[in-house]
Parts: structure tokens; sequence; C-alpha cells
């Protein structure tokens, strides 16, 4: 245990734990209420409402190969796939992502219905993905040993936030960030002049 | 994502929510733990059932870039006690007297208002604690008696670290206040 010594050590010795040892509460107390979550998460289950819910507004990225890609930003950008979403027909992949607070949804270009394309086919990008991430620098870190084509490397940028761009598989901008305030607060150094 | 981490067994509680249960195994004792020192055992039993029922409905909108999740649930758990400031005010006093009574004369923690007898002390600080803004006493009790970091306590609040630094200090102040009317000038 990590025993400070301070203004704070009569609120130590206020601890009623400390004072009552006797007074460490009930184990059989865990283990109960163990129990009940336990069954409250079973009820649950049997809702068929889905446990997760979409934003108002997430754009559907399409792909040429949307099954790589769903490896890649997994692996490489670090989103999570919301496994109980995914829907599969015939070859094609509909799957939704999410990171922080955000979601994506990826697929398969599509020509007919909603006619998206994949960059790869038109050799342009007309959309850019932002998200903010918790910790920028560990997340950039990471892409980079992942491989990613970072395309804006790693700034701190005037308006108050570190930021870097990355392009996908098939072409698709990515722009991460964190604002300073946020590195401060998670105890990171941010510019002197910020 | 690693998968030991809490946020991934949180994401995977999405598909599959008896998953979730492993959350409650590495963090329930030291929640239970915290309920019964703020409120006491007969309390604490229901607000830990109260904290995971809640944390459970809430796991969808965990921010999965944190992979620890005892913050989190130090926040939810410091909402729920919010409403239980009385209880918890006469549970401090209790506990003021009994140290009051076993403390012998130079029994106090060095330069801790070594000049007030302990009779006096130990209720004095007890009112303190009592009487502090919510905000102050969250910070506080989180800091000192959970010992999370400030960078924790941040996040379980969801307030800015400077925001914890300038509580904290208000009540080292207000704790450094207590014993200055019988300072003695060198």
């Amino acid at each position: 245990m990590n025993e400070r010594s301070d203004e704070f050590d009569p609120l130590r010795a206020l601890q009623p734990d400390r004072v009552r040892p006797d007074d460490p509460g009930d184990p059989a107390v865990v283990s109960r209420q163990k129990e009940r979550l336990m069954s409250i998460i079973e009820e649950s289950d049997s809702t068929a409402s889905p446990s997760y819910r979409t934003p108002g507004i997430y754009p559907r990225l399409a792909y040429n190969d949307e099954r790589a890609a769903l490896d890649y930003l997994v692996r490489v950008f670090g989103l999570t796939e919301i496994r109980e979403a995914r829907m599969e027909h015939d070859d094609n992949v509909l799957a939704w992502l999410r990171l922080g607070g955000g979601m994506v949804m990826i697929g398969h270009a599509n020509h007919d219905i909603h006619r998206i394309y994949s960059p790869m086919e038109v050799g342009n990008t007309t959309a850019m993905v932002n998200v903010y991430v918790h910790d920028i620098d560990a997340h950039y870190a990471r892409a980079v040993a992942e491989g990613a084509d970072v395309t804006m490397a790693l700034q701190d940028a005037f308006y108050g936030e570190r930021r870097y761009e990355a392009t996908d598989l098939e072409g698709h901008r990515w722009h991460f960030a964190e604002p300073f305030e946020a590195i401060r607060a998670r105890g990171g150094s941010i510019p002197e002049d910020a | 994502m690693d998968e030991d981490t809490d946020a991934a067994v949180i994401a995977a509680s999405l598909d599959e929510p008896a998953r979730f249960g492993a959350v409650f195994d590495r963090h329930a004792t030291t929640l239970y733990r915290y309920f019964v020192r703020r409120v006491g055992a007969s309390d604490a039993d229901g607000l830990l059932g109260e904290l995971f029922r809640i944390a459970f409905e809430r796991r969808v909108s965990y921010d999965t870039s944190r992979p620890n999740a005892r913050p989190w649930l130090y926040g939810i758990a410091t909402n729920i006690l919010a409403k239980h400031r009385r209880r918890e005010a006469r549970r401090l006093r209790a506990t003021a007297r009994l140290v009051a009574e076993r403390s012998a004369p130079g029994d106090l923690a060095d330069g801790v208002a070594a000049s007030i007898d302990a009779a006096e002390l130990w209720p004095r600080v007890s009112e303190l604690i009592a009487e502090l803004p919510d905000g102050e006493c969250d910070a506080l009790l989180l800091f000192v008696w959970e010992q999370l970091s400030y960078e924790e306590i941040a996040a379980s609040l969801e307030i800015p670290i400077g925001t914890v630094r300038s509580r904290l200090n208000r009540v080292r102040r207000r704790l450094r206040a207590l014993d200055a009317p019988t300072e003695v000038a060198p």
C-alpha cells in the first residue's frame, strides 16, 4: 500500500476499516450480488433489444474487400467490431465498428443501389473520417507499428489538438486527434504556448 | 485491443452479455469496500447491486479506449453515493468518536494538529469532511481512502485533472486552517 504522509493524515486515521478492523464488510455480500447481476444479465439477454445504438449520423465506407478492411481497421486503427450487428449475405459483409463514442459502418462497394465506390476504383478520396481517441500518442505508435500509411505525420495543430492522418488499405482517409486539454488531463505534455 | 483488458471484456459483452460478469469479478470487492467505508456495511450491500446493474446497462457507452474500467466504476459509485451524504456524515462522526477515545496524547501523526487535543481534533475533522461540497469530498476520499491517482480521479468524476488538483488543494487549506488558531509563531 502506498503510504503518503501529508495534510491528509487525519483523514487516513478516520478510514473506517482501519478504526474498526472488524468492519471490512461481509464477503458473502459480493457473491450474493454476483448472483443477482448474473440473473439481471440473463433476463436482459432474452429481451431482443440490441445492446448497441447507432449514433444519429455515421458514415458507411465502401471497400472492394470489406473483410480485409475489417481486419485492417481493427488491427491498425484499433476499432472494435460490434459483432452482434454484423450482417452477411452472399459473399458480402456489413459490419459496424466503434471507437470511443463514434461509429462507422463498412460494406462492399455498391454500384447499383447505393452507388458508392471504393476510393481504389475512382482514384480519389472524397471524404475524411474524423476520430477522437483517448491517447493519440499511443494510437499513432500502434498504427505505425502495424504498418499504417501515414499521410500526415503526428503534429500539434494551432487550434489546440494533436493530430495525424492515415490512408487505409483502399484509400479512405482517416484523421485522428486528441485535444490538448485531454492530453493534459491524462498527464501528457503539450506545447508550452498552448 | 488486448484480450485481457476490461475494455475488451466490455466490448465482448455487447455480443455475449454474460461476459460482463468478469468485470464484476475483477472489481466488485474493491468497490464494495469503497461503499462500506463511506456509508457502512448495511447500505453497501444494496449499493453494490445498484452499481453493477447501472454499469451493465451503460456498458454500451463505455469508452473502450480506456483499458481499465475501475475509474469508470468509481465514477458511477460516487454518483450513487451523492444521495447518501447525511448517512455518511453520521458514520464519520461515529468513527471520529472512536478514534478520539482511543487516541493517547502524542499518538497523532507527525506535524498534524499536534497542539490540538485529540478529543477536540477528531470531531472537528469529521465536521469539516461532512460539510465539504460534494465535489471536494468525492475527490478527497477517492484520493486518500481509495488511493486513486489524480488522473484516475479525473476520469472517474469526468473533470479535468486541474480541477482535481484545485479541489484537493482547497481541502488541504481547510485542514491546515483547523490547526491555525493554536499555532505558535516561531
